[in-house]
């Protein structure tokens, strides 16, 4: 089956500092690909580049089999990529509603949207549909994000990128800062996401959460991808031996 | 944290009405309702801009001139010269209600809508000091002799410096009815007299450090300035600073216009060499006597004009002198 | 967005109001109190002549021109910018329509209209100058609107040697600067009115006031979202310019003379009066009705400490300590309300890089 997201070969340095020197990676639809490795290894960078926050130097990156050119987020976006950065990247004065519809925003028919005057209403539905379908918890939809817990700041985030995303979303360790209850939403709205179709790829360094959600779990060492394996196949010791480098490198 | 931030919505309210009760002025009791009574009126003082030796010295010949006639004084002032900040400090006087309004007003066109609004409310006005373009609103309209100030002014200098050279002046800027007149009184003067070049007028904008600058950077340009006439207090006192910025201290006469203490001391300290003194406590007691008179019903003169007296460093102690020099209080 | 069959139970529930606006229009209600309270202190003490209907119209025509200004600046404060140059570039732009219309001769609507275009487009050219140095060169916003501060009284001086110009058309003196458009409201302040309306429209109904807040709220969100980041700021100054320009004709016709000495310390003046009526500087949260009950406090203050006689000094006193006691009131507030709101001022930072501590 052909992967709906494929990286071939990238290299990215920056400076004298070679971030990613040939690497590999697939997704295919409606999979869980944990992207794993210590510090340094390159996963942020891979990300970046597969979003289209930043461009690799070279390589190639296909999308549904076809060799795309990911010049910025709103080329990843058309193809129906999302990505949640570690930040989330929501505005803390505006409401779950309008961090949803950010830069999206659904206007009124006619002259009015012209003018700029938006549908409230429907933008509102919208997002509790949204919130609903994915168990995104969120308990006042008109109040400040800001205001609210770091779980459901995750799941609201989690939530916009997976109802905007056709195809593909991107989560750098979404459950970093979050509490076991709140972890375990979150991995909840990522089976559920992937559960439509979505590939799902997301970056840890929690093993325990990997092993729980991801089906398959890509390693990566100094920049390359060395090791691919099914969850079921493989275990926590494994993965942590590919992470150290011990595992010789992949034949691309 | 509700009920903290309302108790200091409530707290600002009572220093707000704290500040107003107690705060006032001794001479503005009591609320009255509008209308004269006999030998009771109600008079509002605006001057020009507040913490003015000159509009000090005129507030204390007002106040004196008042208490003899019976009647309250008000006065207000804003912090610059300038027709902005007076408006709405003008307004708020005029909703107070006052029975007649001495004003100093800062602009002579600037002012003239304001000014007849307080006409219209029946309020009498008198001008004092500056005018406007249209004084017809006010029943009377007092200042110095300014034209004759800054003539005097050249003399001064000539008496300082008889073998002529260059001369400046330093103003305050156009559209202020008093300057402009001495400004143009010295620049006549000085024209006339072919011993002297009359090197322009540059403006102040009513700000020492402006002035200090002007003065230190004509200087540059022209060292051989012999005399320099600022044409009021601000500017003389920024003129004798620039003088002293650019080391030429008794080598350039500045005459001053206005006597407050600082330009006293100027004198005294031979920064500055002569002072055209007006007579603003004059000018406030002659206000209130054309003020009273048309509240009373009784005929006014359109236009007094009131003297003024060359201080020099020799007669500043005379009794003449004393006299003339502007007060910091009253 | 994509579908699907299998949900848990929903969670989710309206709140009957915004939070946000909850939390503004708060600050603007408390605001609001302060000035009845203030309003009803002063008619205690001076029955007859605080609430009369020509002190009404005193006071309302000297905010007018404030409240113009006050809406371009809210929308700035907001991005977490500032605009220092407003009282320069009003200057700058009654100097230009003056001149503009001494050339085109005649005194009335004709050359009024001409008028408005010359202060329109100065005041446009300047906030269009000032957000292309903040968005794009990335200057600090607080340091490029001290620069145009300079330089934009600067060239009115050029322009007028120094020297006021007093020749407004009589049209523009008296119908818009003094007039009343029907019985004793006056013009200025309708005309005032309909600005701050269509701000407060523009602000919290429009996309633009929208992206307005993201922007200030958290500008790489923004970015990230698509929103065109620069090219918003670059808007959000060129609005405020151009209110400075409109406002700087208003001047002329209210004080028949360019006042190139008078408003230096207008910026200050709107910016308290922004401060005052709850919009953070820190950017993300404000109202337009709140500027404008925030510009009203002083000049009501100043009005009844007049008329009872209060020393003038008192007056700048007591608002520094408003200004001062609101703020710290909103803030104390706004912590509650908000987590992850930034600890640096944003205007002295490069534009649309809001950082935020502990956002995770």
């Amino acid at each position: 089956m052909t992967a709906v997201l494929e990286a071939r070969g990238i290299t990215k340095h920056y400076g004298h500092v070679e971030a990613l020197s040939g690497a590999n990676f697939d997704v295919q639809a409606g999979e869980v690909v944990a992207l794993i490795g210590d510090n340094g290894a390159g996963k942020s960078t891979l990300v970046r580049i597969l979003s289209g926050a930043e461009s690799a130097d070279g390589g190639e990156v296909l999308f549904d089999g076809r060799k795309v050119n990911l010049t910025s987020p709103t080329d990843a976006r058309e193809l129906g990529m999302e990505t949640v950065f570690q930040d989330l990247a929501l505005a803390p004065h505006l409401s779950p509603v309008q961090n949803m519809y950010l830069g999206r925003e659904v206007m009124r028919k006619g002259l009015l949207g012209k003018l700029g005057f938006m549908d409230n209403k429907a933008m509102r539905e919208g997002s509790r549909s949204a919130f609903d379908r994915l168990g995104a918890t969120v308990r006042d939809l008109n109040g400040t994000v800001g205001g609210m817990s770091g779980g459901q700041r995750q799941g609201i985030a989690v939530a916009r990128a997976a109802a905007w995303a056709q195809k593909v979303i991107f989560l750098d360790e979404p459950t970093a800062a979050l509490g076991v209850v709140q972890t375990q939403n979150v991995l909840d709205l990522v089976r559920r996401v992937s559960g439509e179709g979505i590939g799902v790829v997301f970056i840890s360094h929690s093993m325990p959460h990997v092993m729980e959600v991801a089906d398959r779990i890509q390693v990566m060492w100094r920049g390359r991808r060395v090791a691919t394996y099914n969850k079921a196949d493989t275990s926590m010791e494994q993965l942590v031996s590919a992470m150290t480098g011990a595992v010789a490198q992949e034949a691309s | 944290m509700k009920r903290k931030s309302t108790a200091i919505v409530a707290a600002l309210a009572a220093v707000a009405l704290g500040a107003a009760a107690c705060g006032s002025d001794s001479d503005s009791g009591g609320a009255s309702t509008g209308g004269a009574k006999d030998g009771n009126y109600k008079l509002a003082f605006v001057q020009g801009v507040a913490g003015d030796a000159f509009y000090i010295t005129m507030e204390c010949g007002i106040k004196e001139e008042a208490a003899k006639e019976g009647a309250t004084v008000t006065t207000q002032g804003a912090q610059k010269f300038d027709p902005t900040l007076q408006t709405p400090i003008l307004q708020s006087v005029i909703a107070s209600k006052p029975d007649a309004i001495l004003i100093a007003p800062t602009d002579v066109s600037a002012m003239q809508q304001p000014i007849a609004q307080a006409k219209a409310q029946g309020i009498k006005i008198v001008l004092v000091d500056t005018t406007l373009n249209d004084p017809s609103v006010a029943v009377s309209a007092i200042s110095s002799d300014n034209t004759a100030g800054g003539k005097a002014a050249f003399e001064a200098i000539q008496k300082l410096a008889p073998n002529g050279g260059k001369v400046l002046g330093v103003g305050v800027q156009p559209g202020i009815s008093t300057t402009d007149a001495r400004d143009k009184g010295f620049e006549e003067a000085a024209k006339a007299d072919p011993k002297f070049t009359y090197l322009g007028v540059q403006y102040s904008q009513n700000d020492p450090a402006k002035a200090a600058s002007i003065v230190s950077a004509a200087l540059q340009k022209d060292p051989d300035i012999v005399g320099i006439f600022a044409s009021n207090l601000f500017s003389a006192q920024g003129s004798a600073t620039g003088i002293r910025q650019a080391g030429k201290q008794g080598k350039v006469n500045v005459v001053g216009f206005d006597a407050g203490p600082e330009q006293i001391k100027a004198l005294q300290d031979g920064t500055v060499q002569a002072l055209i003194a007006q007579q603003p406590g004059d000018i406030g007691v002659q206000g209130v006597q054309q003020a009273i008179k048309a509240l009373k019903g009784e005929s006014n003169e359109a236009k007094i004009q009131t003297g003024s007296t060359i201080i020099t460093k020799d007669t500043i102690d005379s009794p003449e002198g004393k006299a003339a020099a502007y007060k910091a209080s009253c | 967005m994509s579908t699907t069959t299998s949900a848990p139970p929903a969670s989710t529930e309206d709140a009957p109001t915004s939070r946000l606006s909850r939390i503004s229009r708060l600050q603007a209600l408390q605001i609001l109190i302060l000035l009845v309270v203030t309003v009803a202190v002063f008619t205690a003490l001076r029955p007859d002549t605080f609430l009369t209907g020509f002190n009404i119209r005193g006071i309302v025509q000297n905010t007018a021109i404030y409240a113009v200004l006050g809406v371009g600046m809210t929308f700035v404060i907001i991005t977490g910018g500032i605009d220092l140059s407003v009282g320069s570039v009003l200057v700058f732009s009654g100097v230009v329509a003056d001149k503009i219309m001494v050339a085109y001769g005649g005194q009335g609507w004709g050359t009024v209209f001409v008028g408005l275009a010359a202060a329109l487009a100065s005041g446009l050219a300047w906030g269009l100058l000032n957000g292309i140095l903040v968005a794009k060169a990335k200057v600090p916003p607080l340091v490029v609107t001290l620069g145009s501060l300079s330089a934009a009284l600067g060239f009115a001086q050029i322009i007028t040697k120094g020297l006021d110009l007093r020749d407004a058309p009589q049209t523009l003196v008296n119908d818009i600067g003094f007039g009343n458009i029907v019985g004793q409201v006056p013009t200025i302040a309708v005309v005032s009115a309909v600005v701050v309306i269509f701000g407060i429209v523009l602000l919290h109904r429009t996309r633009f006031g929208l992206y307005t807040y993201a922007v200030g709220s958290n500008a790489e969100a923004g970015r990230r979202a698509g929103v065109k980041v620069e090219r918003h700021l670059i808007k959000v100054y060129a609005f405020a310019g151009l209110l400075a320009g409109f406002a700087g004709l208003l001047n002329l016709g209210f004080f028949q003379s360019t006042t190139i000495g008078g408003q230096s310390n207008t910026p200050l003046n709107v910016i308290a009066g922004v401060a005052i009526g709850g919009t953070s500087l820190f950017g993300g949260i404000g109202s337009v009705f709140g500027t404008v009950i925030g510009l009203f406090i002083p000049i009501v203050l100043q009005n009844g400490f007049i008329q009872t006689g209060v020393q003038p000094f008192w007056q700048q006193v007591v608002v520094g300590a408003v200004l001062v006691a609101v703020v710290y009131v909103d803030q104390l507030r706004r912590a509650a309300a908000v987590r992850g709101t930034p600890t640096r001022l944003p205007f002295l930072s490069r534009a649309g890089s809001t950082s935020r501590k502990g956002s995770a």
